[in-house]
């Protein structure tokens, strides 16, 4: 299959699709990113509250090398796309912006969740055709391994502790896992992407990362429920409340004064 | 008052290979591998790093302090010390192989 050796090389439609699919990317990992940065001073153990934040940045990090090829492709810069587009024009799955509640489990399994789903999709977009995309994956991988180390140990060790442990790790699972299936909402992108060798399909890619966490589940001790319907709308810019809340957040001081220069 | 915190480890941080693993610190944690998990992101995050120990802080016997004395040289063995000499600061990795210069 033909490669692309740059993002110039894109066709008009597949060029589109790639827009899409890096927005999806970019703003999964910002506003995860932010959430879990939400933790910080507030996470269990002193230890555990650095790790969490430094992951937290990790994917504040991923989002700015995306929202730069962004850039690339006309999208504008990287602080107009995050500090002055409004909630329709995002993109991420509502799996990132649930609040975080009082329970850190919440944020362990959404964070298992994702960072398992992140992977293959950066090992599928190592094997793609997107010359720019597969270099940039690889070296974000890397990173990548580390959380799913990190995430494995604590959703081991906490879903098989105590039973009060376990409990409130089913409860996050039974709650967190229809956002999570989100993730992987079809969009109108996916034909295009497909076809050109970029990335698999949202559905080849799901059933990729419901064997990935299988085993992680079942050593811990937890199952998810299949029949559950999948927390849609998000990919098409139809979000609530809850996003909404925390854009007005993440925004509030560039609205003070959208011209000052820092 | 009891100490509710978990098990003390010891951290080693190794810059390069064939470099010694220098002592950075210390790290709760509930068993060895939480605790290489935490030491990466406490010790290792800003440094470069390519290999990290943990080591149980009970399983570590040392001196007392009252005995310090014990370290001091009261007559002069000037001959004993090895300046004047090179001292290769790597390690001889068992495959023989040195790394770097």
């Amino acid at each position: 299959m033909k490669s692309f050796e740059t993002l110039d090389a894109l066709d008009d439609t597949t060029r589109a699709a790639v827009v899409d699919l890096l927005l999806r990317m970019a703003d999964d990992a910002l506003i995860i990113g932010h959430r879990d940065s939400q933790w910080t001073g507030l996470a269990p153990i002193l230890e555990e509250d650095i790790a969490f934040s430094s992951m937290a940045q990790d994917e504040m990090g991923h989002a700015h090398v995306y929202y730069q090829m962004l850039e690339q492709l006309g999208q504008g810069d990287p602080d107009t796309l995050v500090f002055v587009r409004s909630v329709r024009q995002w993109r991420c799955a509502a799996l990132t912006y649930v609040p975080n509640g009082d329970d850190w489990a919440l944020s362990l399994v959404r964070k298992f969740l994702y960072d398992t789903a992140d992977a293959v999709r950066l090992g599928a977009l190592i094997l793609g055709t997107l010359k720019p995309l597969s270099s940039v994956a690889v070296k974000l991988r890397t990173e990548k391994k580390y959380h799913l180390m990190h995430d494995r140990a604590w959703m081991v060790r906490l879903g098989r502790a105590t039973p009060e442990s376990a409990a409130r790790m089913q409860r996050a699972v039974d709650f967190i896992y229809p956002y999570a299936r989100g993730l992987f909402e079809p969009t109108e992108a996916d034909a295009a992407l497909e076809r050109a060798g970029i990335c698999p399909s949202e559905r080849q890619l799901e059933r990729e990362w419901a064997s990935a966490i299988a085993p992680v589940l079942s050593e811990s001790g937890l199952h998810v429920h299949e029949n559950v319907t999948p927390v849609y709308g998000a990919r098409l810019g139809r979000h609530g409340q809850d996003l909404k809340a925390l854009l007005d957040d993440l925004q509030k001081v560039h609205r003070l004064d959208p011209a000052a220069k820092w | 008052m009891t100490d509710t915190q978990w098990r003390v480890f010891e951290v080693f941080h190794q810059q390069a290979r064939g470099e010694p693993h220098v002592h950075v610190g210390s790290i709760h944690a509930s068993d060895p591998e939480m605790a290489l998990l935490l030491a990466k992101e406490q010790y290792a995050r800003r440094q470069a790093c390519v290999n990290l120990w943990v080591v149980p802080a009970e399983a570590i016997t040392a001196t007392d302090y009252q005995d310090s004395d014990i370290f001091e040289r009261q007559t002069d063995k000037a001959y004993r010390e090895s300046w004047g000499y090179k001292t290769p600061r790597t390690v001889q990795r068992p495959d023989g192989e040195r790394p770097g210069p």
